[in-house]
């Protein structure tokens, strides 16, 4: 009896198995859809599109959409391509990330280790930065920037995502922290260890998982970011985004669809790399506060 | 002046004071055990000693030297915590060379150091492992290599054996006591477990709320317990407590007990003089449970053996030991018979008090009397 009850259930299970595979690779394909879209567009010849199927393969395959997105296409007024703004998004996104999480490690570490008389207060108000809406800044952030005189260059940006990205960037490493054992900060200042060496020597290395949750986290947003390089860039400090909607925008000559489809993947294509890397450890960093043996 | 003075120290958080006036002397190489249920403020005082809470007034002081608001790492201690606090992302013997490095001792020292205290502790096949990678026990050993090699004047321990099953607590409890009876050095152990307290110190002090309720050798704690408290606390099965009343007739001096069969009298020796005032007052009278014992059982040497009879109500062989529950001063009283005791529940049976290991203690301020 016992036996052909749990046969059942392993019966029944892989019905339910089978069934629950089917809907996520629906899903999947459901997700997948636009990608494939842009990716089979952007390998066709303009013709094909404007005289065809957006979703037909192409049939006479080409590179040539992605070459002139990259170098030649015309972005406003210059026809430089993306390339130039590709690199000034780089410029920008990598100091802005590497500041904003070493400032957040370091805020997490004092607000955990060296709790001082209103950190508590000071932790809030941290949290509070998180959700301010970027368009309630623009205004003083641009005031900040003209005294600074780093408006309309890429180190202003960097400031400017530098002080979006603190916020979160220390509530990570705060939560991460305070499941850290005490007793080995403790142990550390026995040993001699000074405040930036335990930092160092002790905090650091143990927090691979968040500093990649962090990373990606910023990797992503700064990345991703348009309104504030929209307001705050000149035309040579211009980031990725802005300049694929230029790209898109030009009023001069047809449309090229298949154009914009390069274009808008090579935007796109860092977070994907970042995701594709560091996405298990993602997974596993948010996890790490809450299920730590 | 001791080697490690500790003078008056009070530690408060906010309003709350957690340690009230402690007053401890250390002399070189003794073993100090601080015992005490969860919560006394045994890990405080500890943790003051180390510099890593600060002292709200009194002074602590090593070698003569005071130590308030001196660093941690320049009182020339070492501490080995519960949790082992090993460096997870370090090897073995990254770890245990750390206070080395960080106190800038020349790396060719640093190995020297690293090579006998691995040698010492046995640890040699396991310094290139990282922490994750090693048991309870040697995680242990580590955590105490790491101490060893900084030659520290003072070793503090807090609780080092709570986290190791039972029977490697008692293997590791060997070793430490080898240890220190090999390198002579000063140590204070934290604990709440009185038998490592007995085990381990050359002197102990035993803390409840805040206060120090008793400092002195193991023998002392056990056979003189300063009051209530540290007769409740110290030995295992603990100490009968039983209500008695003093009885003073022709120049002897007895405690009244009541029992099932009627009252028992059992003459007291210890602290007679100051109990002879006392006649018809109440008093607890403490028995530990060794004292209570088959007639053939008893001590020899002991002048003031007492014969009861006594309803047995529970047997528990324990293999060394037979302990019997009795019914005696209103409540269960535990004796010690030998392992092969012939005695069953429910009987009635022929028992030996060794009355010169009773004391006395005042009900109304629970300290002991003479
Ligand atoms: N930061 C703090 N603020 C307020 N009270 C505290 C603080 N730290 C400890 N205490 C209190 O001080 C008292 C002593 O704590 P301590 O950690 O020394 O106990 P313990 O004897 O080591 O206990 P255990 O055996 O459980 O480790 C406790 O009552 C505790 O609640
Ligand atoms: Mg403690």
């Amino acid at each position: 009896m016992a036996a052909a009850s749990s046969d059942t259930a392993i019966r029944t299970g892989r019905v339910a198995r089978a069934g629950i595979y089917l809907f996520l690779l629906l899903f999947a394909l459901f997700y997948l859809l636009p990608l494939f879209v842009m990716g089979a567009n952007s390998l066709k010849p303009l013709g094909e599109i404007t005289g065809g199927n957006m979703m037909a393969l192409p049939s006479d395959w080409t590179i040539a959409p992605w070459l002139s997105a990259w170098s030649t296409a015309q972005i406003g007024v210059e026809p430089t391509g993306l390339r130039p703004y590709f690199w000034n998004s780089i410029k920008m996104v990598v100091p802005a990330v590497a500041i904003a999480t070493v400032l957040g490690a370091l805020n997490g570490y004092v607000l955990t280790k060296w709790s001082f008389r209103g950190d508590k207060v000071f932790y809030g108000l941290m949290l509070f930065s998180c959700f301010i809406p970027f368009q309630m800044v623009l205004i003083p952030m641009a005031r900040v920037l003209g005294l600074a005189g780093i408006a309309g260059t890429t180190s202003g940006l960097v400031l400017v995502h530098v002080v979006y990205g603190i916020g979160f960037a220390t509530l990570y490493f705060r939560n991460y922290y305070a499941a850290f054992p005490t007793e080995l900060v403790r142990a550390a200042q026995i040993d001699g260890a000074g405040f930036f060496q335990i930092f160092w020597r002790i905090m650091l290395p143990s927090s691979g998982p968040i500093v990649v949750v962090c990373v990606i986290w910023l990797f992503t947003n700064i990345w991703n970011d348009f309104l504030f390089g929209a307001s705050f860039a000149d035309a040579d400090s211009q980031p990725m985004t802005v300049a694929l909607n230029n790209l898109v925008q030009s009023s001069t000559g047809v449309k090229e669809y298949n154009v914009h489809f390069a274009g808008a993947i090579l935007a796109a294509l860092p977070t994907l790399l970042v995701y594709v890397v560091a996405g298990r450890y993602f997974v596993r960093g948010l996890m790490a506060g809450s299920v730590k043996g | 002046m001791g080697f490690l003075d500790i003078d008056n120290a009070t530690k408060s958080y906010g309003a709350v004071e957690v340690l009230h006036n402690v007053d401890i002397s250390v002399q070189e190489g003794e073993f100090l055990v601080l015992v005490g249920p969860s919560g006394c403020g045994k890990s405080t005082l500890l943790n003051m000693i180390a510099g890593l809470e600060d002292i709200t007034s009194g002074e602590i002081s090593i070698k003569g030297r005071t130590m308030n608001g001196v660093h941690p790492s320049k009182r020339n201690i070492a501490m080995v915590f519960q949790s082992y606090a090993l460096y997870p992302n370090m090897s073995v013997a990254q770890n245990i060379t750390f206070g080395l490095e960080m106190h800038g001792t020349p790396k060719a020292e640093r190995q020297a150091a690293l090579g006998k205290v691995a040698k010492l502790l046995q640890i040699e096949p396991l310094l290139d492992r990282k922490p994750g990678a090693l048991s309870g026990g040697q995680r242990q050993r580590v955590a105490m290599g790491r101490a060893l090699v900084r030659d520290p004047d003072v070793f503090l321990f807090d609780e080092p054996l709570s986290n190791l099953d039972a029977k490697l607590r008692v293997d590791m409890r060997t070793e430490i006591k080898k240890l220190h009876q090999t390198l002579g050095t000063t140590i204070v152990y934290v604990t709440h477990d009185q038998i490592e307290a007995m085990t381990l110190s050359t002197r102990i002090a035993v803390m409840n709320g805040g206060y120090v309720q008793q400092l002195g050798t193991p023998k002392e704690i056990y056979d003189d317990p300063a009051n209530l408290f540290v007769a409740a606390f110290m030995g295992s099965p603990s100490m009968n407590l039983l209500p008695a009343t003093v009885r003073v007739a022709d120049g002897r001096v007895a405690a009244e007990v009541d029992a099932p069969g009627g009252p028992v009298s059992l003459a007291l020796t210890r602290g007679a003089d100051a109990l002879r005032a006392r006649d018809g007052r109440r008093i607890v009278l403490g028995i530990r449970p060794e004292a209570i014992t088959d007639p053939d059982g008893a001590d020899r040497g002991s002048n003031a053996l007492e014969r009861i009879e006594a309803r047995i109500d529970v047997v528990e062989p324990s293999g060394a030991d037979t302990f019997v529950t009795l019914a005696l001063g209103g409540r269960d009283c535990i004796a010690r018979l030998r392992a092969d005791a012939d005695v069953r529940a429910g009987e009635t049976v022929p028992l030996t008090v060794n009355m010169e290991k009773a004391t006395a203690f005042d009900p109304d301020t629970e300290m002991r009397i003479g």
